[in-house]
């Protein structure tokens, strides 16, 4: 009984792995796993945010939850100690004289809990948060269900960061993209350029670059509105000839460019 | 060696000195790697060819110039399939595909082609091209170890750009890029003979090197230096262009 509990576990936390999933709901389930197949009262797990800083993601229930961020407040506790030496802190029971928690253990028992364990949740060395397991009888948490929890806590991690790699590549994938379709984008409006003035493509370039810097607008955001066709006829970007403004931009320079860029304005005039 | 030591052997290739490690020199370690005779890298944004991050030859080069002219190809095969593309015998396939693709890449000299996806998860960047001069199949482990590249060229083409500055493309990937700039400032001039827009152009510019048997780059640079223009028919009897 107990063995297919655990399987439908794995198999459930695995099965999201598949297709995208949301982060909350995966350790959400986790927490309410663990309390079926494991013995304990109430699980929660904690996450550190990209700061560093421990955050509560997910709690069985809300004298869970309750407790969690006290503990967080209070900077105290088995999840704050475990987070903070990526080591398991099992079976602590807080009643006990030595108990190392001063301010979390007797709210902890006025929530009703009395021995608890936390485990890391880590991979190759690098600790991204814990699983909180708390107890209402006092008494040990047995090795196997150390083992299980610890398991599950691995598998989410895993998880975790498959997910957040994922993310990653996606937010730089975009820029990539971006940095590609802004550079053809100068390109094809050099082209433009050229082709209404008469002027190579070097001398285009300039024209662009010097009519960007006057506007107050990033070259590329630029080339985006001479290649959607939203530079007027009338623009002086077009005219025949201006040497002294093409011979002004090419001593441009790239600290100017940035300037101009952190000036940047799309409102401004382009004409 | 294991299939796990051989993975981590084949990453360390690209991390024992990571300080030159620019887009070039991942080209090549694919080639060495995957024992072929070429390799490049096609970068894809949307489902758009964007250029080549770098190729080790002229034929890798001409292989990646060939799928962005014609629209076709096995990297772009493998890009919007998202699984490797094998052509083990160009000029006696079993499945004729590329019409216009194989009998060009045939006279560049290549003779067999594989094409493979590059992704992060679902996060689809391109496609490794690798070609051999010498038809036949890939070996089951030169088939493993291909894999195995295109995840960890995936996985350093995000974190070269991961560097860069923002709106820019890493630094790293200018050394032996070709994005094909010439095109795209053709096609804005193309764009204003025409009056139409740059898609549109290019479109043009694809059909004029296709049925002058030109290279579109070819194209490209005639239009620049402005031997070659596409004028609007002059009676009012076509409209299509306006």
């Amino acid at each position: 009984m107990r063995e297919t509990l655990l399987i439908n576990t794995f198999v459930e936390l695995t099965d999201v792995l598949v297709d995208d999933f949301d982060v909350v709901d995966l350790l959400t389930q986790l927490a309410g796993r663990c309390v079926e197949v494991l013995d304990v009262d109430a699980a929660g797990i904690m996450l550190a945010s990209a700061d560093g800083e421990l955050r509560v993601v997910a709690s069985s229930s809300e004298a869970m939850r309750t407790l969690e961020l006290f503990e967080l407040q209070a900077s105290e506790g088995p999840c704050f100690e475990c987070y903070n030496t990526g080591e398991p802190t099992a079976n602590i029971q807080l009643t006990d004289i030595g108990q190392p928690w001063p301010q979390f253990s007797p709210r902890a028992v006025a929530a009703g809990f009395l021995s608890v364990t936390a485990l890391p949740m880590r991979l190759r060395g690098r600790t991204i948060g814990a699983l909180n397991l708390f107890r209402s009888n006092l008494g040990d948490l047995g090795d196997q269900d150390l083992v299980a929890a610890q398991a599950f806590a691995d598998v989410a991690t895993i998880g975790i960061l498959q997910h957040r790699a994922v993310e990653e590549a996606h937010t730089v994938n975009d820029q990539l993209t971006s940095a590609l379709n802004s550079r053809i984008m100068v390109e094809q409006a050099k082209g433009m350029v050229a082709e209404r003035t008469g002027l190579d493509m070097g001398a285009a370039f300039n024209r662009l670059r010097n009519h960007a810097r006057r506007r107050n607008l990033l070259l590329s955001d630029l080339a985006r509105h001479v290649v959607a066709g939203e530079v007027g006829p009338d623009s002086s970007m077009w005219s025949r000839s201006d040497p002294h403004r093409d011979e002004g931009a090419r001593r441009d320079d790239h600290g100017h460019r940035r300037a101009v860029g952190r000036l940047r304005s799309r409102s401004r005039c382009l004409a | 060696m294991t299939a796990g030591q051989r993975t981590l052997a084949i990453q360390a290739r690209f991390t024992d000195n990571v300080s030159s490690l620019d887009s070039q020199r991942m080209c090549e370690i694919c080639a060495d790697v995957a024992q072929v005779s070429g390799a490049g890298i096609m970068m894809m944004s949307g489902d758009i060819q964007r250029g080549s991050l770098c190729t080790t030859n002229k034929v890798s080069a001409r292989i990646e110039e060939l799928q962005f002219s014609l629209s076709e190809g096995p990297c772009l095969d493998a890009f919007h399939q998202d699984r490797p593309v094998l052509e083990p015998d160009l000029a006696h396939p079993a499945d004729v595909r590329w019409m216009a693709f194989s009998g060009a890449a045939l006279d560049a000299g290549v003779r067999s082609i594989f094409g493979f996806p590059i992704h992060v998860g679902p996060v689809k960047l391109g496609a490794l091209n690798l070609y051999n001069d010498a038809p036949g199949p890939l070996t089951p482990q030169q088939h493993a170890d291909c894999l195995v590249l295109a995840d960890v060229v995936a996985r350093s083409v995000i974190l070269m750009q991961a560097h860069a500055t923002p709106g820019q493309l890493a630094k790293e990937f200018e050394a032996g890029g070709e994005f094909e700039l010439v095109i795209h400032q053709a096609c804005g001039m193309v764009a204003v003979q025409l009056g139409v827009g740059v898609a549109q152009a290019l479109i043009r510019m694809q059909a004029h090197a296709f049925g002058n048997d030109e290279s579109l780059r070819a194209v490209a640079r005639s239009v620049v230096d402005r031997s070659l223009r596409f004028d609007p028919p002059t009676t009012v009897t076509t409209s299509e262009d306006r």
